[in-house]
């Protein structure tokens, strides 16, 4: 019940705000495409480079929009607007709110994939986009959108989302097997970026597209980070002091 | 019953609440008063619960309050000194997102809601967005989303900070009127003279710390209800007298400007609080 008021929430929000909504979701993955797949023509592995990019790019997109859906938007009620205190205050049990903010934002992050994939869908590249897909980018989201619950609860000012997201997000959107493989990196900082939760989106998301076998443990990481951080957002509403 | 059993609360070193124990009847209209500062909010932010004590209980009619309280919190609504309302939402949104916090059939939140603005006069302005209404607006449409989920304790911080004079008369008379229906309020104001007109009680508090508990007349007749003012060079000078007579005597004695008046919850407020604080 709490989980469909959140989503009724996030819904309104939704509709309020579409077109800035889609135009943000859509902006830096077409800039990415123009000028990595179309700009600085290439290939890999003999084929396109296009063909290695769209898969990275719809999966660095989601992470993005869910990340942004609920990290700065969460941030903004509870610093600026304080009507995260209504949720508080409020019978709603408090994880619910967290579940419906997770489900919400993996949601928006679906929706921002979506559109991508919609757009690439008269290129003709033959990359298959299945239900397993789809499910491994909702997981992204939800993982991506836990991270923003705890981000925006972390933060102290406004300014510290953006300032997460130049330091960590970005830095994923470049590295986690979007634009080029986790393989080509140094051993060490190799291991450590294919385990971030984009790399394994991107891995599986990518084998799946060009019909390859594709290693589904990374599902099981992506649970486990979401787990994780569902853990973390929980503790805050329930244990954190002063909120 | 609200019950608060030893209640503190500090922040990195600084206690705000220290020890606050205090019962609140059910149907009683409850002031808490005290300068600013004195712990008066972060008591009502533990009460909502959205900060945590450091130490000490609230029982809510006998049952430990917590954050996993469903049972309790539904009979809270809060009216906070802040805004705490989404910008971007319009009027019904923001009714609506209350009752569905709540539970509430949105069959039934959208009659109450129509009751309610109609009764508040926000039915004109139900479209604008929170970020479009005025300062008296949105504390009106604050004081329907409370309602809006029929409490049976209303904890008000502020209510009519920034409301003009008729809004503020008219909120008095609601909340005459809720407490009168059987509703229990606990305010903190620092409009004395809206305590001494509705609360049956009402505590004072200075740094952190609960002081005299008591009816305004109480402490009024304690402080004594005969105030004759003494204009000097450096301010007005009070005097508090308990039989008219002392202070007609002790008026005819002074030279300069002086009058005589009856006592007021402000000054006991400033010579129980305000001394101590100078």
């Amino acid at each position: 019940m709490g989980i469909r008021t959140i989503l009724w929430e996030k819904w309104r929000e939704f509709i309020r705000d579409f077109s800035r909504i889609t135009m943000a979701a859509l902006i830096a993955p077409l800039m990415y495409l123009i000028v990595f797949g179309w700009g600085i023509r290439s290939s890999m592995n003999g084929q396109p480079y296009l063909y290695f990019l769209i898969p990275g790019v719809v999966s660095l997109t989601t992470m993005n929009g869910s990340f942004n859906a609920i990290a700065q938007n969460l941030n903004v009620q509870r610093l600026y607007e304080k009507a995260f205190d209504q949720v508080i205050i409020s019978p709603t049990p408090l994880w619910q709110f967290i579940a419906g903010q997770i489900l919400a934002g993996a949601l928006r992050g679906l929706y921002a994939g979506g559109l991508i994939l919609l757009l690439v869908l008269p290129i003709g590249t033959g990359l298959v986009f299945n239900g397993l897909s789809i499910l491994i980018l909702f997981l992204n989201g939800a993982v991506f959108s836990a991270l923003g619950i705890v981000v925006s609860f972390l933060a102290r000012n406004h300014a510290d989302v953006p300032r997460f997201s130049n330091y960590f997000i970005m830095p994923m959107a470049y590295l986690c097997n979007t634009f080029f493989s986790t393989e080509q990196i140094p051993r060490g900082v190799r291991e450590f970026i294919a385990a971030l939760p984009l790399s394994q989106t991107s891995r599986m998301v990518r084998a799946i597209s060009t019909g390859e076998p594709a290693n589904l443990w990374g599902i099981l990481v992506l649970l486990a980070y979401l787990g994780a951080l569902t853990a973390v957002g929980l503790y805050f509403v329930y244990k954190k002091k002063n909120l | 019953m609200i019950e608060l059993k030893n209640l503190k609360k500090t922040f990195e070193g600084f206690t705000a609440v220290d020890g606050v124990s205090l019962q609140i009847e059910t149907g009683e209209f409850f002031g808490l008063l005290g300068p600013n500062g004195a712990g008066k909010t972060t008591t009502i932010g533990m009460l909502s619960t959205l900060l945590l004590p450091t130490s000490g209980e609230i029982y809510i009619n006998g049952e430990l309050l917590s954050r996993k309280r469903q049972d309790l919190k539904r009979k809270v609504s809060v009216i906070t000194q802040e805004y705490s309302m989404r910008q971007d939402m319009d009027m019904d949104e923001i009714m609506e997102y209350q009752g569905r916090l709540y539970f509430m059939p949105v069959k039934e939140i959208r009659a109450r809601t129509e009751e309610l603005f109609a009764f508040a006069g926000l039915t004109a302005h139900r479209r604008k967005t929170v970020r479009k209404l005025s300062g008296g607006m949105k504390r009106k449409l604050m004081v329907c989303r409370a309602l809006l989920t029929e409490p049976e304790i209303l904890l008000l911080d502020e209510p009519t900070a920034g409301m003009d004079a008729i809004s503020r008369r008219q909120m008095w008379n609601l909340l005459r009127q809720l407490n009168e229906q059987g509703l229990t309020i606990l305010l903190t104001t620092h409009y004395i003279e809206e305590a001494q007109a509705l609360c049956g009680r009402v505590a004072l508090m200075n740094e952190g710390k609960l002081g005299e508990v008591d009816s305004p007349a109480h402490l009024i007749e304690d402080l004594g209800p005969y105030a004759v003012d003494e204009m000097l060079a450096d301010g007005i000078h009070s005097q508090y007298f308990h039989r008219r007579q002392e202070a007609i005597a002790h008026l005819s004695g002074l030279s300069g400007q002086c009058t005589l008046r009856d006592t007021t919850l402000e000054d006991v407020f400033v010579e129980r609080v305000g001394k101590s604080l100078t």
